[in-house]
């Protein structure tokens, strides 16, 4: 236990808070333990049932992401908001970047664009940092589009490529990847990506990444300018992947599109799938040009602190709480 | 088949007729993505490293190789040589493909050698082995005040390792050969 980054940490909780205190978001506490969570593909919530004193049983699972919920608020009537607070996710690998239990922080602003959630990002960052007499963020962060990335670091012009399957598959082959059958476009996308071109972003400056590929959309608005791409934006700093956050979509049609596609990927991968949230699905068209993003606090501490491991900001490692050999 | 929850450093995957011995690796699961395993490669025949990421749900076919005991013996321009215990055959690597495990050899080392069809690809070295600080900063009273320090501190092996402050120079450490890292007092 490494008591000097636990202070740490609790600095940089409340560091947080001040800097969005301070601007009138409001801080919403939204419930850790609901019905329905998010049913992203790749996500898996831990469920667990919430029984009633008669003996009622209903299912119930730990949130991925209070993302739902506070979307919900946006929708009634607030314009700026965070929630703070742990999110859980089950089946991630215990590597020094990940932890069943995490931190999370979301904001969300109403009446703005995907830039203004990047601004906001920079100076948060820049704001903790400099109350800890920490300087090791320069400031502004790298702005880079995905199409850019692959240019710059694969020198492969992805613009043509997308929605190519084959296109993709042999762009694969050509560097030496597996392409299996069952791949899908995106499968294929980040073997170049993870390959080639992740490993490289956000090493010499704070980068974000933005624009992505309208297939990894998930719960964004395509951009106004391009619809075959996303507005979507991932910040990198060294080697960790710290925010992800979209320019939301307010479209209550297409949403269900997606997320009927959603499950139909959890079930062509062996996974449960359970009702689509139509609470959430009519909050939608109450959002006013919304954006969000959530970020990753625990990594962020080890960013400070120079932790090599995301298990030295925490009391405990998972393997510590879970492994018996341990 | 295996799959590539299976890939660990040192085993030979076979792809297309080549073969390629994993040299590191790391999950990764991308926002949005399904998991994958990024692993750095090296061309069994041409030396030729590169990234390959393979999706958890792919199979993998990985090479039965054969693993040798062996001893180290000497290192000169030709790389490091090694014999056979068992049959005292001698084998040499070059510098490169032995690269970052070279700080962990001492002569007369046992450790394990994979081999293809007779060519040596990987060494196993012990996951972990002694080596005797030869050089490190005395402790000064109160630095363990703040919890985790750890000190810089060269081993008799010529790298330089993180231990705990409480160690000083001719202390014999445990190092974990994986990560190059300190595990504990010998």
């Amino acid at each position: 236990m490494n008591v000097s980054h636990l202070r740490l940490r609790s600095q940089v909780v409340k560091y947080i808070r001040q800097f969005f205190d301070e601007q009138d978001f409001l801080e919403v506490h939204t419930p850790r333990l609901v019905g329905k969570p998010g049913q992203e593909p790749y996500l898996e919530p831990f469920w667990t049932k919430v029984i009633e004193p008669n003996g009622k049983s209903h299912p119930a699972a730990l949130i991925t992401s209070p993302e739902y919920m506070c979307k919900r608020i946006l929708s009634a009537g607030v314009d700026k908001l965070y929630d703070l607070g742990p999110c859980f996710r089950n089946n991630e690998p215990f590597d020094g970047t990940h932890d069943p239990e995490f931190l999370m922080l979301e904001w969300y602003r109403s009446e703005a664009k995907l830039t203004d959630i990047m601004d906001d990002t920079e100076r948060m960052i820049a704001f903790v940092a400099k109350k800890l007499g920490n300087s090791r963020f320069n400031t502004p962060f790298r702005r880079l589009t995905v199409e850019q990335a692959w240019k710059d670091y694969a020198e492969i012009d992805l613009a043509p490529l997308l929605e190519d399957r084959q296109a993709m598959a042999r762009i694969c082959l050509a560097r030496n990847q597996s392409v299996a059958l069952d791949d899908s476009w995106d499968d294929l996308f980040f073997k170049i990506f993870l390959s080639e071109i992740e490993p490289k972003i956000g090493r010499e400056q704070p980068t974000f990444l933005c624009r992505y590929p309208k297939s990894m959309a998930s719960l964004a608005r395509l951009s106004s300018e391009d619809t075959r791409w996303a507005d979507r934006v991932e910040l990198y700093i060294d080697e960790l992947e710290i925010a992800n956050g979209f320019a939301e979509l307010s479209d209550e049609t297409e949403q269900r599109i997606r997320f009927e596609e959603e499950k139909k990927i959890r079930k062509t991968l062996g996974k449960n799938t359970w009702p689509i949230d139509e609470r959430y699905l009519s909050a939608l068209s109450g959002l006013k040009k919304a954006v969000g993003i959530a970020f990753g606090v625990d990594r962020l501490v080890m960013l400070l602190s120079g932790a090599a491991s995301i298990n030295e900001v925490l009391p405990a490692s998972a393997r510590e709480r879970f492994d018996e050999r341990f | 088949m295996a799959t590539p929850s299976d890939i660990k450093k040192g085993i030979v995957l076979r792809e297309n007729g080549e073969l390629w011995v994993v040299t590191e690796f790391q999950h990764v699961n991308p926002g949005k993505g399904a998991a994958f395993v990024r692993c750095r490669v090296k061309n069994a025949k041409t030396g030729k490293t590169l990234e390959k990421t393979i999706k958890m749900s792919e199979s993998i076919d990985v090479v039965e190789v054969e693993y040798r005991n062996m001893q180290y013996l000497y290192h000169d321009a030709t790389g490091y040589t090694f014999m056979d215990r068992d049959t005292y055959e001698q084998v040499t690597m070059s510098d490169d493909d032995v690269s970052d495990q070279a700080k962990f050899l001492k002569e007369g080392l046992e450790l394990m050698i994979s081999t293809h069809e007779g060519k040596p690809i990987a060494l196993q070295l012990p996951r972990k082995m002694t080596f005797k600080v030869i050089e490190t900063m005395p402790a000064v009273k109160g630095d363990t005040a703040s919890g985790n320090v750890t000190k810089e501190a060269k081993t008799d092996g010529g790298f330089i390792i993180h231990v705990p402050i409480f160690i000083s120079e001719g202390e014999d450490v445990i190092v974990n050969t994986d990560t190059a890292e300190y595990v504990e007092r010998a």
